[in-house]
This record gives C-alpha cells, sequence and structure tokens, in this order.
C-alpha cells in the first residue's frame, strides 16, 4: 500500500530546545501508530505538528495526495471545558460543522450521520444530555462520536484513555480498528505500555532527543525503553521478567 | 403611580432612553452571554474601564460627540487589547495580571484628564451615565452598533460556539483561529461604547454580564442562553430607567445595573441550576448522604 505521509530526517522542538532528530517514516493508509515517550519528550510536539500548529526545525513531511483538508483530532480531556451548555448530539455533531455554512440547519441526512456516530460511540441514549451531567467515560465516547463525524482520513488522538474505565476503553478501542479497517491513518499518543498496543502495528517511542520509530513488537524492547529514557533498567527488568499482560505482546 | 408613569413616557428624553436601552440590551445581550462562557467576565468589566481615556480624549479634542466617543474609544480599546496580548506573551505577566494593569492606568488617566480639563460633561454622568444625555446622534450609534453586532453573531455563532466550547478543537479545524476571537473583542468594544452615554463607564458592562450570569441559571442550551439574557437585560433596562426617573437624583447606569442585580439574585435563588430544585442537583447530593449514614453507622 502507498504511504500517506512520508517524514524525512525530521527534527522537532523550539528555537532553544530540540526534543528530537533523525526521524524518517512513512505512514500507509490503515496504519495506527502509537506515540509513547516520557514527559516533555515530544509527544504532544508531534501531534501539532502534524495538525499544521508547530513547524518542524528541519526535515520534511510529504503528504501524497496533498495534506488532507480535515484531521481528525482529540485533544487531552483535561483540556475540555464540561460546563458549556450543548447537548451531547450537539457535541457529535461539532465535528462536522464546517459543512453545514453559517447559517444552514442540519439536514434529515446529517441528523442521521449524528445519531450513527453516537450509537457507534454507545451514547445514543444519552444524545440529548447536557455536558455537565456526563461522567468522564460518558464524555471522552462523545467526542469519539465528534471525531467519526469529523470522517478524516488522518485522525490525531491525544492520550483518548487516560480518564476512562476498563469497558469504556474496550469499546473505543473497537472505533480505533474499525477506523484501520476502513483504510484511515491514526495516530495516538499513548502514556502507558498497555494493550492498547495490540490495536497497534507501528510505534513511534521519543525520548533521551531520539525518536525510533517500527513495528511495536520489534521496537518496544527492555533495551530501547530504558535507553530513550521511558523507564529504568529495574522497572524493565520487573515489568519484563513478570508474566504480565503488559509484557505480553512485547 | 399610573400618572407618574404616564407623565415619564410623555417625555422624549424617557421615550429615547427607552429606545435606546430596548436596542441595547438586544446588542449586548449575545456579547454578554459569550463572554461568560468564554470565561472572559472581568476581561469585559476591565476593558470597559481601559477605553475610557480613548473616549475622555476624544471629548477633550473632538468635542462631545458620538464620532469621538467612537474613534477614541476604538483606539483606546484595540490599544488596550493589543498591549495586554503583547504583555501576556513577551512577558512574565499573564493576560488577566496584565489587563487589571492596563485598566487601572487606563481608568486613572481617563478621570485625569477629564478633571483637569474641566470637561463640560459632569464627572458623575460619565462614570454612571445619564438617561438626559441620549440625543439622536446617541441612538443612532445604539442602532448601527446593534445592526453590526446581530449581524456579525449571525455570521460568527457556528465559529464562535465551537471556539468556545472547545478552543483546542477549534484551534486545530480553522487556519486563522484568532480571527473570531479579535471579530469578538471589536464587536466587545463598539458595544462598550454603545453602553457608554446610558450606563457610564464604570457600569457598561453590567447590562452585559449580569444578565448572562443569571440566565446560565435557568438554561442548559445556548439558544436559552441568548434569548434569556436578552429577556433579563431588556427587563433591567424598563425597570431600571423607571427607578432613575422615579428617583431623580440616581444615575441610570446604577439603577439599570442594581435592576439586573436583582434578577442575578432571584435567579440564584430559583434557577434550576442554582440554589433551586434540580434533577440533577438532587442526584449529585444523593451519595453525599449516603456516605454521611454510613459514617454515621460506622460511629454506632
Amino acid at each position: 500500500m502507498a504511504a500517506v505521509l512520508e517524514i524525512g530526517n525530521l527534527a522537532l522542538g523550539y528555537p532553544d530546545l530540540t526534543l528530537f532528530r533523525g526521524l524518517s517514516m512513512d505512514l500507509e493508509a490503515g496504519t495506527t501508530l502509537a506515540v509513547l515517550g516520557a514527559n516533555g519528550s515530544g509527544k504532544s510536539t508531534f501531534v501539532k505538528m502534524l495538525l499544521g500548529l508547530v513547524d518542524p526545525l528541519a526535515g520534511r513531511l510529504t503528504w501524497t495526495g496533498g495534506r488532507p483538508r480535515e484531521i481528525g483530532y482529540l485533544a487531552q480531556m483535561t483540556e475540555f471545558d464540561r460546563r458549556f451548555p450543548i447537548r451531547v448530539r450537539d457535541l457529535a455533531a461539532m465535528g462536522a460543522w464546517k459543512g453545514f455554512g453559517a447559517r444552514g440547519r442540519l439536514d434529515r441526512g446529517m441528523q442521521d450521520k449524528v445519531a450513527a456516530a453516537l450509537d457507534a460511540a454507545g451514547v445514543l441514549d444519552i444524545a440529548d444530555r447536557s455536558l455537565h451531567s456526563l461522567s468522564g467515560g460518558q464524555l471522552q465516547r462523545a467526542l469519539f462520536a465528534r471525531v467519526i463525524m469529523q470522517d478524516a482520513p488522518l485522525i490525531l488522538l491525544d492520550e483518548p484513555f487516560a480518564a476512562v474505565d476498563q469497558s469504556t476503553e474496550a469499546h473505543l478501542l473497537t472505533i480505533l480498528d474499525r477506523w484501520r479497517d476502513e483504510g484511515r491513518v491514526v495516530v495516538l499518543v499513548v502514556h502507558d505500555l498497555s494493550s492498547v498496543l495490540d490495536h497497534c502495528d507501528h510505534a513511534l517511542l521519543l525520548g533521551n532527543g531520539e525518536a525510533s520509530f517500527g513495528p511495536v513488537r520489534s521496537l518496544l524492547t527492555p533495551e530501547r525503553l530504558v535507553s530513550q529514557a521511558y523507564m529504568s533498567r529495574s522497572q524493565a527488568d520487573w515489568m519484563f521478567r513478570a508474566e504480565t499482560p503488559e509484557a505480553a505482546h512485547v | 403611580m399610573f400618572d407618574l408613569l404616564a407623565e415619564m413616557w410623555s417625555y422624549a428624553f424617557m421615550q429615547r432612553a427607552f429606545v435606546a436601552t430596548t436596542v441595547l440590551s438586544a446588542s449586548v445581550a449575545p456579547v454578554g452571554a459569550f463572554l461568560v462562557l468564554r470565561r472572559l467576565s472581568l476581561a469585559g468589566e476591565a476593558m470597559a474601564h481601559a477605553i475610557s481615556p480613548g473616549v475622555v480624549i476624544g471629548f477633550v479634542v473632538a468635542g462631545l460627540s458620538v464620532f469621538s466617543l467612537l474613534i477614541g474609544g476604538l483606539i483606546a480599546g484595540v490599544g488596550a487589547a493589543i498591549l495586554t496580548a503583547v504583555l501576556a506573551r513577551k512577558t512574565i505577566l499573564r493576560s488577566d495580571a496584565s489587563l487589571a494593569s492596563i485598566y487601572l492606568i487606563a481608568l486613572a488617566l481617563g478621570i485625569f484628564i477629564l478633571s483637569a480639563a474641566g470637561s463640560a460633561v459632569p464627572l458623575k454622568s460619565f462614570l454612571f451615565g445619564s438617561i438626559l444625555g441620549i440625543d439622536d446622534a446617541s441612538l443612532i450609534l445604539v442602532g448601527a452598533v446593534a445592526t453590526v453586532t446581530l449581524v456579525s453573531f449571525a455570521v460568527l455563532l457556528r465559529p464562535l460556539i465551537v471556539s468556545t466550547c472547545d478552543p483546542v478543537f477549534f484551534e486545530a479545524q480553522t487556519r486563522r483561529p484568532m480571527l473570531v476571537e479579535q471579530a469578538f473583542m471589536l464587536i466587545l468594544v463598539l458595544n462598550l461604547l454603545a453602553a457608554f452615554k446610558t450606563l457610564g463607564t464604570l457600569m457598561a458592562v453590567g447590562l452585559m454580564i449580569l444578565p448572562a450570569t443569571s440566565a446560565r441559571y435557568w438554561s442548559s442550551t445556548i439558544t436559552g442562553q441568548l434569548v434569556l439574557s436578552f429577556l433579563f437585560a431588556l427587563a433591567s433596562s424598563w425597570l431600571g430607567l423607571t427607578l432613575s426617573y422615579l428617583f431623580p437624583e440616581t444615575p441610570s447606569g446604577p439603577a439599570i445595573v442594581l435592576t439586573a442585580g436583582g434578577f442575578f439574585l432571584l435567579s440564584v435563588l430559583a434557577g434550576p441550576l442554582g440554589f433551586g430544585l434540580s434533577p440533577r442537583r438532587s442526584v449529585r447530593r444523593r451519595p453525599s448522604a449516603l456516605s454521611r449514614s454510613a459514617t454515621e453507622r460506622t460511629r454506632q
């Protein structure tokens, strides 16, 4: 399959701080990429660069077929104002707000699409509830419905499972799998080594000024996780010696 | 009482005041609603004070006219906004501290110039507004600002809602995300200037914020916020103007804002999202009642 996004010799950071340099990778349609790294290693900056909000220090970024007009994006949930007075249904519809025009109303077809997105995210039954009455998991499902509504070829998710329970995570992971099957590129910032990585085919590990890219199973070795300051030697020994589910996939 | 009200309606300046505040209510209501939703309530207040030196310099240089008010106020308002943004971005101060510093200097400067110039405008009406000050030109200003505001909201409503609800998402979706913010600040300054004559510099934001915060206690939708903000603003204006007429020594600004304050108090106490009875609140209280009884059982 042809690459959708080609990155060559990329350096990322700020004028007085280089986060990493020398990253080259090609992402094909239907790729789910996990981005891992210690705090401050450049995970969120990498996402912002893909969004076009931060320019790389060096290197090239080539979109085959042009940069997607629409990029599906879900920021960390802590940045969201839950007291805003709208319903779950309206939040999901926001994903397609550019298509409505300034004054246009949601036609029947769009309302059906919103309902389908809410159903896929498992929040159709609470579609008319206000955001302030939702639990953290329900809000994240509603935000996933918004990403579905964006119908974008590239989807960026910044720590989407940080504040949700296991059952919500499991449900949202099925949506992730569906996106992959539909040929979308999904870039997912993850904080922990967990079963989420089973749903990703490639990983990008940032840390210690380096960026390593490769298939999940061959990339995330104890040696590399330690050398890129993701974890200490003793943590790696414990995690990879014990028969934990976290270790099983590596 | 009815004779008194009939007498009030017979005066041309009162008729103008009622027309001006009615149109003003329609204009400032959506601005106030979004100031509250964007967590800029205090920034709106500070901006009202920040534009005062521009208005005063306009008065002193070009005389007491709507044109001088508009030009002086716009220059000061835009200048204060730019200066605040520069201080917040380039220095250690956060934007609230920058804006507070700018507006305090500006307000003091405005009153200093006003006093030093021995202007024809009495300080009291400058600070608190006067229903006697509303001439035909002021009416035209209010009408023009209301037209610009309502047309702008018709065009900008969706981007405003998206950028207010989720600024990070909005930033990722648009090429020039600051455009909506800048347009909103310009609309805010225009509305503050339109409200100056009736409400004065110190009270201009009152008719924006209090109806909007009152509305917040009653409605969980944007449409509800906008409609209720307008209704509260309208009722406050009319009742406040009547109060100001009945007590001739009271300036119109505080009378209107105090009435809006009455609606706010009522909303806090009776609104479903305030202290009033609402299903959500009673659900939320239940766990604490359970945990209390659990604690009591433990003690026993």
